[in-house]
């Protein structure tokens, strides 16, 4: 195999394969990047055995073939060749030479024979805008658990209907909701349900940011995959096992009372006042009164904080616990002024929700209070 | 408390007085002796020692099971006259107290008159006899309690520790125990006065910290562990355990979890009485062969509900159970507690909550018809009789505390 590449498209496609590249891995060849080259482009594949990722760019190709060659060393590299062409032919020991400019360098590879096979792409299902399913992703994905328990799984709820797309995740103590609106949900052929894992969602976001304005991701799935194909990448995912909670049981139908906030006020108020709450818990006191809504934080160690932010509230004296962390993991993230804070009394889920007219979607975060 | 136990048992039935008594269980029971009268002591009858031996050294003492739930009830007596003289009262075991007097003097009077005071009203209000020990340190007052038995009340005068304790045996210093001891004495140390002779780098070396508490202890001061801290500061249990010895070795997997069952309640119990809630659970097992091993497990809520730690001793025990080996004693063992918020759960099936409910239930019951009154039907064959002993010479203990 011998083909010549532009520096800067060489790096920017290995770029996005070093998410999915397994730092230590016990299969020494998952470390490596499999380099295709065929008619007039280079196919570029790098896999953990969970997540995949496939894509290529343009490149003069003077003979076809394939091989496999450390995927770190080699962006390493690249990334420190001047701008300008790059010449890459794989030798018979497998090593692969590069050139470029006044440098010579011969890298150490493997035989692509050993290589897996990426699953093959199912027929698409659907069509979504990749801005999206990464907006989603954002709101939804640092709900997801860090540790997997018997409630919660590592990854988050996909569900494509004809009314749209939603995604939701929970680590059993607070639950993200997003429903897209059919405006922008795109096109949905037959419904489909998954679990998408958290480092998939992750590789998918990237993708999204790389792509150009209205790109679109073509969906589809087989037994045990997701595949997200974005113009000439495609990402594809081990299903995440198991059974997502029956989150519409967790959804409060009816709330009691209502603040409304200005987003910018409750958020530095929270992360000021949290830097005295308890370091592990992270609980803080918010109080509900009429007009206004106060913070409070107190640990033995170092103090104690409170503050007050006005609030359209009427409804009772109420004084919440909640975790500061799980109010500015949502708070950080909408981009509305303004906050609904919905609740029912110190021991049922508080809901929170981006409020004004600028609200087109359907973004629910029930958080579960603590109890003080 | 002096012959605590017997005392009260005497209380309740007067032909019992002058005889030698045996608190602990049946003469040919497996298990050892809570606590013996000074009739029974004459024959070299001591609390802690094997029911089977005792019984061979005085074969016509009166061997009694004993009734807890009297005992606790007439400590919490003790504790009420001991708080009218002090507002420092600190139960350091079920039958033993030590009373901050400081600042009482314009009170109570000078202290052997106060002391006296004290020993005719707890006479008075508890028909019980004490013995009294007065000295600058807790440590002195224990061991001086200690020599005036029974009924007595004996003071060492402030500066006269050391030359009070020089002449006594090591092992009535409490912290010594069978192994320091053994040790003293292959250093030729037999004698408190022997061993404050001793330079305290030299325990050092030998002992390491316990080393300094020991040089500290030889003098007469407060010195080492629970020691260093303040009379009536609650520095709260650090781990809350229950044990069993089965009076027969036993293999029934029923029994033995049965068994656990119970101690898991028992542990839970003590857990919501102290408001706490252990993250890490410990299985204590014994086999015939007296081979003990402990097994623990952190868990992912901290609990103090029976059922959770229920489920997570059993656990603990399906995995490290060599089956079919015969089973002497079985332990569950509850520590680091959780004091941050709790967070609540979004996502539960609601067990947790449930069992808390009934949980909470149960203790309402057994607050009022005692506590075999209900308990988790695993836990009805290992329903076992309860063990309470008096503080063994020698330790400073610390198993009952008063609010």
């Amino acid at each position: 195999m011998e083909f010549t590449v532009s520096k800067a498209e060489l790096v920017r496609e290995l770029s996005l394969s070093q998410g999915v590249v397994e730092k230590k891995t016990t299969i020494p060849i998952l470390s490596n990047v499999l380099m295709e080259a065929n008619g007039d482009r280079i196919t570029l594949t790098a896999t953990d055995l969970e997540l995949g990722i496939r894509c290529s760019c343009p490149a003069r190709v003077k003979k076809e073939g394939a091989g496999t060659v450390p995927a770190r060393k080699l962006l390493d590299y690249v990334r420190l060749l001047p701008e300008g062409d790059i010449q890459m032919k794989f030798l018979e020991n497998h090593w692969a030479s590069i050139t470029s400019g006044r440098s010579r360098t011969r890298i150490a590879g493997m035989s692509r024979e050993s290589y897996p096979e990426l699953p093959p792409t199912p027929p698409v299902v659907a069509q979504v805008p990749v801005k999206t399913l990464a907006s989603m992703i954002a709101r939804t994905g640092f709900a997801i658990s860090m540790e997997e328990s018997r409630f919660t799984l590592s990854g988050a709820l996909l569900l494509l209907r004809p009314e749209g797309l939603t995604m939701v995740a929970t680590d059993g103590h607070r639950l993200a909701y997003v429903q897209a609106p059919p405006a922008e949900s795109g096109t949905v052929d037959q419904p489909f349900r998954a679990l998408i894992p958290k480092k998939a969602m992750g590789e998918l976001t990237k993708l999204a940011d790389d792509a150009g304005e209205g790109a679109v991701a073509l969906f589809s799935g087989d037994d045990n995959h997701l595949f997200f194909q974005v113009g000439h990448r495609l990402l594809l995912t081990r299903k995440l096992a198991g059974n997502f909670p029956d989150y519409e049981r967790v959804l409060p139908k009816d709330h009691t009372h209502v603040a409304t906030l200005d987003k910018a006020e409750i958020r530095s108020a929270i992360e000021r006042v949290a830097q005295f709450a308890d370091e592990r818990s992270r609980a803080i006191r918010v109080q509900f009164v009429s007009g206004e809504v106060r913070i409070f934080s107190s640990s033995v160690e170092m103090g104690e904080s409170e503050e007050s932010v006005p609030a359209e509230y009427t409804g009772p004296d109420l004084e919440i616990g909640f975790n500061a962390q799980y109010l500015l993991d949502f708070l950080r993230v909408i981009s509305q002024d303004r906050v609904a804070f919905q609740l029912k009394d110190q021991k049922s889920a508080g809901e929170l929700r981006p409020a004004g007219d600028s609200v087109t979607d359907e973004y629910r975060y029930v958080v579960m209070p603590m109890r003080i | 408390m002096d012959a605590f136990f017997v005392s009260v048992e005497e209380l309740f039935d007067s032909t019992l007085k002058g005889k030698p008594v045996v608190v602990g269980g049946r003469p040919d029971a497996r298990g050892v002796v809570s606590a013996a009268s000074y009739a029974a002591r004459k024959f070299g009858v001591h609390s802690a020692m094997p029911l089977r031996t005792a019984a061979k050294l005085c074969p016509q003492a009166i061997f009694l099971d004993g009734h807890p739930e009297r005992y606790r009830e007439y400590s919490e007596r003790v504790y009420e006259v001991l708080h009218r003289f002090s507002p420092l009262v600190e139960m350091a075991s079920i039958d033993e107290a030590y009373l901050d007097m400081t600042g009482t003097a314009r009170l109570h009077g000078p202290p052997l008159e106060a002391a006296h005071r004290l020993h005719a009203r707890m006479k008075a209000d508890t028909q019980l006899n004490c013995s009294i020990g007065i000295a600058s340190s807790r440590l002195v007052a224990k061991i001086c309690s200690d020599q005036a038995k029974p009924n007595g009340v004996l003071w060492v005068i402030p500066g006269c520790e050391a030359a009070f304790l020089a002449p006594l045996d090591v092992r009535k210093v409490p912290g010594v125990g069978k192994v320091t001891d053994e040790r003293l004495h292959a250093l030729g140390i037999r004698k408190v006065g022997d061993l404050a002779r001793l330079e305290e780098d030299f325990l050092e070396r030998r002992f390491g910290k316990w080393g300094l508490a020991l040089a500290g202890k030889s003098r007469g001061l407060d010195a080492g562990g629970w020691f260093d801290t303040g009379i009536g500061e609650d520095t709260g249990p650090k781990s809350i355990s229950h044990e069993h010895t089965f009076s027969e070795d036993t293999a029934v997997v029923a029994q033995l979890e049965a068994t656990l069952a119970r101690l898991c309640e028992k542990v839970g119990r003590r857990l919501r009485e102290h408001g706490l809630r252990a993250r890490t659970v410990q299985l204590k097992l014994r086999y015939r062969d007296f081979t003990t091993i402990t097994r623990a497990e952190t868990l992912e809520r901290p609990t103090d509900l029976d059922i959770e730690l229920f489920e997570e001793a059993r656990a603990l025990f399906r995995r490290n159970w060599k089956a079919g080996a015969q089973v002497r004693l079985l332990g569950v063992h509850a520590s680091g507690w959780s004091q941050e918020a709790a967070q609540m759960d979004l996502i539960d099936d609601g067990r947790h909550q449930r069992w808390q409910q009934a949980t909470a239930a149960a203790d309402k019951l057994r607050d009022r018809y005692g506590e075999s009154a209900v308990s988790l039907a695993a836990s009805l064959r290992g329903q076992f009789r309860e063990r309470i002993h008096e503080n063994p010479v020698g330790l400073p203990g610390k198993s009952e505390k008063k609010p």
